[in-house]
């Protein structure tokens, strides 16, 4: 660790870091615990000097703070806005996984055949998928709503939205499943 | 060293900054920063905002409830519940005050169960007997955690005294009289990144006689 990222440390408690700043430093800081017991030590050193006597804060009392965050009765994130978490989720890879397989099987089970497919073509497809196109069974719908309804659990409402909106455009038989899973919470 | 305050008014707090590579304009926008990060689910920087204000806040508490025992306890569960209420924080005061008002109402919620609570030993003791048990129990600090709070009131005394005079005074001039690196370095006649290496090389010496009582 050098001096530099330490006199960093020093101004962000003083608050004359810029914005870029502080965020290059908090992420630095979250890696490096050797750092955080700077910022605290700084810190402890400015209440005394402001407010000398009086009880202060354990070494340890952060990190209880911290665990008591996580732990089980309080390990919520913050009750913030949607808008303000959205970013973040939208990187989720889980997210983005469960999208991704949603479109793609979506365009799996809605691909039409085509008129000047050959018939040899035809024949090397499933045969699922030629009747899925034409007229979805009610085995078939139920087996979609299925794998819909699995990944609606790693899915936002939008993105189950939009993956209910193709699939209704072909079958409308699936309409009220669909009600279903998007009023879910 | 240049007299300080200057009389003229010359120095005067700079304006907020919107510019993201623009310093922020104090503690209260570096903390309106960190707050933000931590509503968008950063957890390091909410952990920062514990480590500044920790000993604020115990300090608070402990005197709120007269009890030390239970300061850090009652302190931690205003933490825990200024960590989930985050999202409804909005700005419109400093975060401190804030939490200030978290750490006030979270002690007198104490207070007021501890005043419910049955004490195991009603049954033993009359009336002036518990009164005094009770009275007692608030007015004793622990001997450890008062054993510690004078090592480090002294040792960070003794430190201060025996910096050079340039970083004491620029320590001095911002942990005590709260004034920024610019109006620190006006008093100082020095630029502004001096001030700032100045005050850190001083918190770097006194962190260096805390440690060990830290660690």
């Amino acid at each position: 660790m050098t001096d530099q990222i330490r006199e960093q440390v020093s101004a962000l408690l003083d608050g004359e870091l810029s914005r870029d700043e502080i965020g290059l430093l908090v992420r630095r800081m979250e890696r490096d615990p050797e750092l955080r017991r700077s910022f605290g030590s700084y810190s402890l050193i400015g209440e005394t000097l402001r407010a000398p006597g009086g009880l202060t804060a354990r070494p340890s009392f952060a990190a209880r703070v911290s665990a008591a965050i996580d732990g089980p009765e309080s390990g919520r994130v913050p009750d913030v806005p949607a808008a303000a978490r959205s970013p973040a989720f939208w990187r989720r890879p889980a997210f983005a996984t469960a999208i991704a397989a949603g479109v793609a099987v979506a365009g799996f089970l809605l691909v039409q055949p085509s008129t000047t497919t050959s018939p040899t073509s035809l024949v090397a497809r499933p045969a699922l998928v030629y009747r899925a196109a034409a007229s979805p069974t009610p085995a078939q719908s139920q087996r979609l709503a299925g794998y819909l309804v699995a990944h609606s659990q790693f899915s936002s409402p939008m993105g189950r939205r939009s993956v209910w909106s193709g699939l209704l455009a072909a079958d409308p038989s699936l309409q009220r499943v669909a009600y279903e899973i998007q009023d879910a919470p | 060293m240049a007299n300080f305050p200057p009389s003229d008014g010359s120095i005067k707090p700079r304006e907020p900054a919107d510019d993201d590579s623009r310093p922020t304009a104090g503690v209260e926008q570096s903390d309106l920063e960190l707050v933000k990060r931590a509503q968008r689910g950063e957890r390091g920087a909410f952990d920062l905002l514990v480590l500044r204000y920790q000993h604020k806040v115990v300090k608070l508490v402990a005197r709120l409830l007269r009890d030390p025992t239970e300061a850090e306890d009652v302190a931690q569960e205003a933490f825990v519940k200024a960590y989930r209420a985050l999202g409804s924080f909005r700005g419109d005061s400093a975060f401190y005050t804030w939490l200030y008002r978290i750490a006030v109402n979270t002690a007198r919620n104490s207070i007021a169960s501890r005043q419910r609570r049955p004490l195991d030993y009603e049954a033993d003791l009359s009336e002036s007997e518990q009164t005094a048990v009770e009275s007692r129990m608030r007015h004793t600090d622990t001997p450890e955690a008062n054993v510690l709070s004078e090592e480090i009131r002294s040792t960070v005394n003794r430190a201060v005294e025996d910096l050079p005079e340039d970083l004491r005074t620029a320590i001095i001039l911002r942990e005590v009289e709260g004034l920024s690196y610019e109006e620190i370095a006006a008093a100082m006649d020095c630029p502004v990144g001096t001030v700032r290496s100045r005050i850190f090389r001083a918190r770097e010496a006194i962190d260096r006689n805390l440690k060990p009582l830290l660690d």
